[in-house]
Formats: structure tokens, C-alpha cells, sequence
């Protein structure tokens, strides 16, 4: 019943973070019962971009460690009573948290939660494999440029050599007026490297970095493309079949506004 | 009781033969033979068959190899592992293969049924088929030749240990590299994109690539 989601990249500042949280409040404005952990231990992130630093009180590391039971550091998001964050410890490392330390965790919240996202460091090193371990679907964000898309590849068969094979791909800050000029990797390109099934593109939307610096998640803004996207991703996570967003190209007149500053 | 001669038994990967001890050569050929020309439902053209070394001496197996390839079967003597985990994999197919002299390398195979992706590497001293993509950032380096169904933008070597027969072909062949023996061609800084296979060989001292139209 309950599904174990990993998001994970490879490479770095492709949007595993945003796309953990957008998919973790998007799940949860389904009435899902989920719950987001951060495995980036050092370096942690999710909570930003949730807007519940303040409320940490316990982290992955208490609970792996045993020092405090996992549901005394779930912090509970402030909108959504479903949404539940396992923060990560920001001062301590990847190796302090192993693969079956957080299966035996996930093994124990799944009676308990719909969907878990693991969101995954960057890399291949330890810390992936102690994220991938747990997980029973892998989700690969990557971005419409060719080194992104060659991490992306990479882990694809990491993933396989750990005997999970369940992948989907997103693909993120998707610019349409540079496709259109050749100057960016499309979809064919990319589905021709990857070879896996896309369940969401999110075009390149400034909105996104209002929306981090705010702790509230995109998919939360009505008007925004990249949380319109989000969304249809959150349906296909959930066996609908939506079609994918047709984005519009930014017409003579909006540029016309940007460079008055008019917006 | 002429039937329990040969026992077949249905693996993942083919059919494992075994034989009744004590059982003589000559029934065991017929026996088989009974059996591929019966039109037996079990030897379909490209299975694969394996008989463990040292169930028979090595020049009766030999025999049965001719025979099977005869009727349109893989010959082999060893089993694979179950999970085919390459690196491991390949490795034991090495040390089996050390014993092989170069033309029989060349006649031996192995088939990798999926796409290998950047950073994953296939060495061995046979050819290799590759039912799938090759990506860049990958490798395959085989003693005899290497055929991909698919598109191969990794870095190629076929013939790696000095042999300046092989080839590569590919449906599309558009890697950064080429390797063939010890010759190196580099891909052109616009890549053509080419609708037809195509095969890289060695030709008057440097590799050539030729469109081919595949049956």
C-alpha cells in the first residue's frame, strides 16, 4: 500500500530538494499521509524550503542512532496536518546513517504513511547508497543540459546494479524558447540517452525561487507554470494519466513588460 | 529407458544437459540427435545449451558442439551466474577464456541484453553483442568484435588484444572513439547522424567506416 520514493540526480542543484518538497506537499494536498526525509545529512536543505526550521527539534540521526522514537522528530508542516519532515542533523555526516538503518525505519513508518520521499544527496558516494537502499521507486531529476544528463545516466545504472529498477525521470527548469532555438537539449534527446519513463517537465519559472526563499513550496501558487507542473507530476505519481504541459512561449508583449520592469 | 539417456532441464539463461552414468557416447549422440530432428519443441534455433565441462571428455563435448551448432544452437560449457552482474561476470568468463587461443576467442560470444550506461564497463576477451544503447561514458573492450543494436556513443574497442580482424557495427555508430586493434579514430567535430548501420573495420592500415544493410 504505502510506496518508498527516492529523488535523487546525481549531479547537484538540479531540483531534488524542490522536487521533494513540491511532491511531499502536493501528495499531502491529496489528503495523503506522507512524510519527507532528508537523508543529506550536512547539508540539509528540506526544511528550508518547507519553512519549518524553526520547529526541528530531533533529527535522523537521534532516531537511527535510537537515541528518540521516529515520530518524536517527524515535525509536522504548519498548513498541511498530513505532511510530516525527518529532518536530518546538520552537523553531523553521510556515514553516521546506513542503507539498513533507514530501511528498518522506513520498514516501520510504513504502517503509518502513504507515501515516503527520500530526498538524496548529490553524488554516488555513500550517502546515495544509504538513501537508493530503502526506496522502491527512484525518481531521476535532471536538467535539459548535458552533463546533468550524464550523472543522470550514470545513476540510472548504479540504481540497476543495486537491483532497483523501478525509475521514472523529471525533468526540470525546462527553458521552450531555447529549445526552440536548438540551443538546449529537448525531450527527444534526452528520452534518447535515458531511455526511461518521464512522468513530469517543469519549465524554468522564477517563481520557484520565490517560492524557496519563502519556505513555501511552488505547487502552493496558483499562477506559477513550474507548480502547475508539479502538480500533474503528483497525478501521475498517482496512476492518472495527464498529459503534459504545453509551455506557452513568452510572447512579444511580456518581454515588452519585463524590460520596463512592468511585470 | 532410452529417454532418461539425456536429461534436460530449463534454466533462465537455456538448457543444462546431463547424462546417465555410465551411459555410452555413441546413445548419447543418437539420443540427442533423436531429439534436435524430431523437431523437439526445447531446441528452438538460438537457445542456448550447456553441458558442465567434465560431464564428458573434452573431444566427445567437442562433437556435440559441431552438432548444435549444426542445428542452429549456442554451445556452451559453463554456466553463467544466475544474476548477471557484468564485472564479476566477465571476469570468470576471462579466466575460462585464458585457455582459448585467439581464433577461438573470436568464435565465442557474449550478449548483453540491455543498455550499458556512462561509467559501466565490459571487458572480455570474446565478441560482444549488445542488444541495446551503448551511452557516452561507457566502455566495451572485446578481444574479437562488437555489435551493437542500438546507438553506440561510448568509447569502442574492438579487437583489443592486437586482433586487426574485428570489426564494429552498430545501427548507429556515433561514439566519441574508435578503437580497433591498436588504430584510433576520433569521431569528426560534426557529428552526421547516419539512418543506416554502419562498420568500422581496418582498412589499408586505418579504420574505415562503410554504411552495411543488415538482413
Amino acid at each position: 500500500m504505502s510506496q518508498v520514493i527516492v529523488i535523487t540526480s546525481g549531479k547537484g542543484g538540479v531540483g531534488k530538494t524542490t522536487t521533494t518538497a513540491n511532491l511531499g506537499v502536493g501528495l499531502a494536498m491529496r489528503n495523503f499521509r506522507v512524510a519527507v526525509i532528508d537523508t543529506d545529512t550536512g547539508l540539509r536543505n528540506l526544511d528550508l524550503l518547507l519553512g519549518l526550521e524553526n520547529r526541528i527539534m530531533y533529527d535522523l540521526i537521534d532516531v537511527t542512532s535510537g537515541r528518540v522514537p521516529y515520530n518524536k522528530a517527524l515535525v509536522k508542516h504548519k498548513k498541511y496536518e498530513t505532511l510530516f519532515l525527518l529532518p536530518t542533523s546538520q552537523v553531523r555526516n553521510k556515514d553516521d546513517v546506513s542503507g539498513e538503518q533507514l530501511i528498518t525505519l522506513c520498514n516501520e513508518m510504513r504502517k503509518k504513511f502513504d507515501y515516503i520521499l527520500l530526498d538524496c544527496p548529490a553524488g554516488i558516494e555513500n550517502g546515495f547508497k544509504t538513501a537508493i537502499a530503502a526506496a522502491e521507486l527512484a525518481i531521476i531529476v535532471t536538467n535539459p543540459e548535458i552533463s546533468s544528463v550524464r550523472d543522470a545516466d550514470k545513476v540510472i545504472g548504479e540504481l540497476n546494479r543495486a537491483d532497483k529498477n523501478n525509475i521514472k525521470l523529471i525533468v526540470t527548469r525546462i527553458r521552450q524558447q531555447m529549445i526552440e532555438k536548438g540551443d538546449m537539449l529537448d525531450m527527444n534527446d534526452i528520452n534518447e540517452i535515458l531511455a526511461i519513463e518521464c512522468i513530469g517537465q517543469v519549465p524554468e519559472d522564477e517563481m520557484v525561487i520565490m517560492a524557496t526563499n519563502r519556505g513555501e513550496p511552488v505547487i502552493t501558487m496558483n499562477d506559477s507554470l513550474a507548480g502547475k507542473a508539479y502538480k500533474n507530476i503528483v497525478g501521475r505519481i498517482c496512476g492518472e494519466a495527464i498529459p503534459f504541459l504545453k509551455v506557452p512561449k513568452e510572447g512579444f508583449f511580456a518581454r515588452l513588460k519585463k524590460l520596463f520592469g512592468l511585470f | 529407458m532410452s529417454e532418461d539417456i539425456v536429461k534436460i532441464k530449463g534454466m533462465k539463461a537455456g538448457l543444462q544437459l546431463s547424462f546417465q552414468n555410465g551411459a555410452k557416447f555413441e546413445d548419447i549422440k543418437a539420443n540427442i540427435l533423436h531429439k534436435l530432428e524430431s523437431g523437439n519443441s526445447f531446441f528452438i534455433r538460438g537457445t542456448t545449451v550447456y553441458i558442465p565441462r567434465g560431464s564428458l571428455p573434452t573431444d566427445q563435448i567437442e562433437v556435440l558442439r559441431k552438432t548444435f551448432h549444426q542445428h542452429g544452437m549456442l554451445f556452451r560449457t559453463e554456466i553463467p551466474k544466475p544474476k548477471i552482474k557484468l564485472e564479476t561476470n566477465i571476469t570468470a568468463n576471462q579466466s575460462m577464456q585464458k585457455k582459448l587461443s585467439p581464433e577461438e576467442d573470436l568464435q565465442q560470444m557474449i550478449v548483453i541484453n540491455r543498455t550499458v550506461r556512462g561509467g559501466q564497463e565490459i571487458k572480455t576477451r570474446s565478441s560482444v553483442l549488445i542488444c541495446g544503447n551503448v551511452n557516452p561514458g561507457a566502455q566495451i573492450i572485446a578481444g574479437g568484435s562488437i555489435d551493437v543494436r542500438g546507438t553506440c556513443r561510448g568509447l569502442v574497442h574492438a579487437g583489443a588484444f592486437g586482433n586487426d580482424k574485428a570489426f564494429i557495427v552498430a545501427d548507429q555508430l556515433l561514439p566519441l572513439q574508435i578503437r580497433i586493434a591498436d588504430l584510433v579514430a576520433r569521431s569528426p567535430d560534426v557529428v552526421e547522424k547516419s539512418d543506416s548501420p554502419e562498420r568500422a573495420s581496418i582498412k589499408n592500415g586505418q579504420i574505415v567506416i562503410e554504411r552495411i544493410a543488415r538482413g
